[in-house]
């Protein structure tokens, strides 16, 4: 479902240096799958995946999201994805109801079908008691919740969430991960990035971790903290081994 | 959080054939323009708005004051063609037109919206029409009221040549200022004065070529011919117009817009926005 080979990224800074974000970078996530991006700040995660969000053009290599190549055919890209950022946008003076109906018309679904999906978005997120309420007066969950229904309110195959639960306490992280389980349990192919290991360690299927944008890691948990502690140590052992001695 | 059984499959027929396809997606930009009017809803717009409605009245009054004497047809005229289709639209469009990007940038939205099939462009064009809408709303009710303020002699015949500027300025212009937009979106109303200033103020008063590529030619010229004055202008000033048809000047605008837009989408579609430039 979202495939990515040789992925490279370089732009020109604002003092005229080249940065190097993501420097050959290669995964899948197949359907039905849940993978974690792991890395550290400045790693390469937001790059990699606003590429796949065709927010960014690659500089070289290829990434593909339900078979539409990022590069060639980015409309259909997007329609093949939700993307979450790490940021939610939500806008203070809308509620959840006009949020997802303005997406909703973005993407051009018939007023019956709209008002339907909206519905049942809201009412899956545990929206409903708030979906009337402007967006400026709700949680930091409950917006999380809002953009997480923005990004699937067209019922795209794939998803990709940008550090999901970095504005969240506990709570709110496990009912947004477990609510991403039940997602990647309908189909989906999930691929999300983040920082915070001990909260997806259990969730994933695979990890992927990349450190300078380059990937140094990759594989199932078992495979990955194999010799080691557990994940976490599993990361820290990758990302030293991929320093420069 | 519950569930997620209920997360069905939006059938293939209820989506649009454009979004199944087709390079138009003519909805998302009609979505977008009643997004961005709904935003502008606010307290400060509606008060901003409603001094635009009274200050060509005001100025009305206030030179009939000065005459001690209704306005001539043509004076008034002259008054409304400069406060309306010139500065309230003008201004109008500034306020609506130049934050079309960087307020998607500064609210964290862009990437929620460029991700959507018709994304940008459906964002720009949409922004378009409601800015031209909005504006042509203010500027036509600042007209009645001004009109109806009664200071001009023969007021009520200047509305027709009048309402057809304010078209044409609206499209013409909110079509100018979405070049800034698309390439400075952080610099866009201080971009925007100066091609205003530049393009609208200077090169369309300098009697060459590039003057016909301002939209305050086209206007002026529409001016002088709807008000019958072309014999009453002087020689040197003849320079400043353009003789041909209102058919041409009115196709003129409308080219020029539609060339701006499809530069200004291709601008768009292009670039990329890193995440620093966003809020």
């Amino acid at each position: 479902m979202i495939d990515v080979v040789d992925l490279v990224k370089h732009y020109r800074a604002g003092d005229g240096r080249i940065v190097r974000a993501v420097e050959g970078v290669s995964f899948a996530v197949r359907a039905g799958e849940m993978v974690g991006l792991l890395g550290a700040n400045g790693a390469g995660k937001t790059t990699t995946l606003r590429m796949l969000a065709t927010l960014l053009r690659p500089t070289s290599g290829t990434a593909r999201v339900g078979g539409c190549d990022v590069v060639a055919d980015p409309v259909g890209a997007r329609r093949q994805l939700g993307y979450v950022s790490a940021t939610t946008g939500v806008p203070d003076r809308l509620t959840p109801r006009e949020i997802l109906r303005s997406f909703a018309r973005l993407h051009g679904l018939s007023d019956g079908v709209l008002e339907t999906r909206v519905e049942s978005l809201l009412g899956i997120l545990d929206l409903t008691s708030c979906a009337d309420r402007p967006a400026g007066r709700l949680s930091s969950g409950q917006r999380q919740r809002v953009s997480v229904g923005r990004a699937l309110v067209h019922d795209p195959p794939a998803m990709v969430l940008d550090e999901p639960t970095s504005a969240l306490d506990v709570l709110g992280s496990r009912d947004l991960l477990g609510f991403l389980a039940e997602l990647r349990g309908s189909g989906r192919a999930i691929l999300l990035s983040t920082h915070r290991l001990h909260e997806i360690e259990a969730r994933c299927d695979r990890f992927v971790i990349i450190h300078g944008g380059r990937v140094v890691a990759a594989g199932t948990r078992e495979a990955l903290v194999a010799g080691h502690a557990g994940l976490e140590e599993a990361f820290f052992a990758a990302v030293a081994g991929a320093e420069p001695a | 959080m519950t569930t997620i059984n209920t997360v069905n499959t939006i059938p293939p027929d209820a989506m649009p054939a454009a979004d199944r396809g087709g390079l138009w997606p003519l909805w998302s930009v009609l979505a977008v323009a009643r997004f961005q009017i709904g935003r502008l809803l606010t307290p400060p717009r509606l008060a901003l708005a409603a001094l635009g409605v009274v200050f060509p009245a005001a100025v009305l009054w206030a030179a009939e004051s000065i005459s001690e004497d209704r306005l001539s047809r043509e004076a008034g005229a002259m008054i409304l063609y400069a406060l309306i289709p010139e500065a309230v639209c003008m201004l109008g469009l500034l306020m609506t037109m130049c934050p079309a990007v960087a307020d998607e940038l500064e609210r964290g939205t862009w990437v929620h919206v460029a991700v959507r099939p018709g994304g940008r462009r459906s964002l720009l064009l949409g922004t378009y029409l409601a800015a031209i809408g909005w504006t042509a709303a203010v500027a036509m009710s600042a007209l009645i009221v001004a009109l109806l303020l009664g200071v001009i002699r023969d007021g009520t015949s200047l509305a027709p040549v009048l309402i057809g500027l304010i078209l044409l300025s609206c499209i013409g212009r909110g079509a100018l200022f979405a070049l800034p937009a698309v390439i400075v979106p952080k610099r866009a109303l201080v971009a925007s004065v100066g091609v205003a200033l530049v393009v609208e103020y200077l090169a369309g008063f300098i009697p060459a070529v590039i003057n016909q590529l301002t939209v305050s030619l086209r206007l002026r010229s529409l001016l002088v011919k709807w008000m019958g004055w072309r014999r009453e202008v002087p020689i040197q000033m003849q320079l400043l117009i353009d003789t041909n048809p209102p058919w041409i000047q009115v196709t003129a605008v409308f080219i020029l817009a539609a060339v701006l837009l499809l530069v200004a989408v291709l601008i768009l579609e292009w670039r990329q926005f890193p995440p620093s430039e966003e809020s």
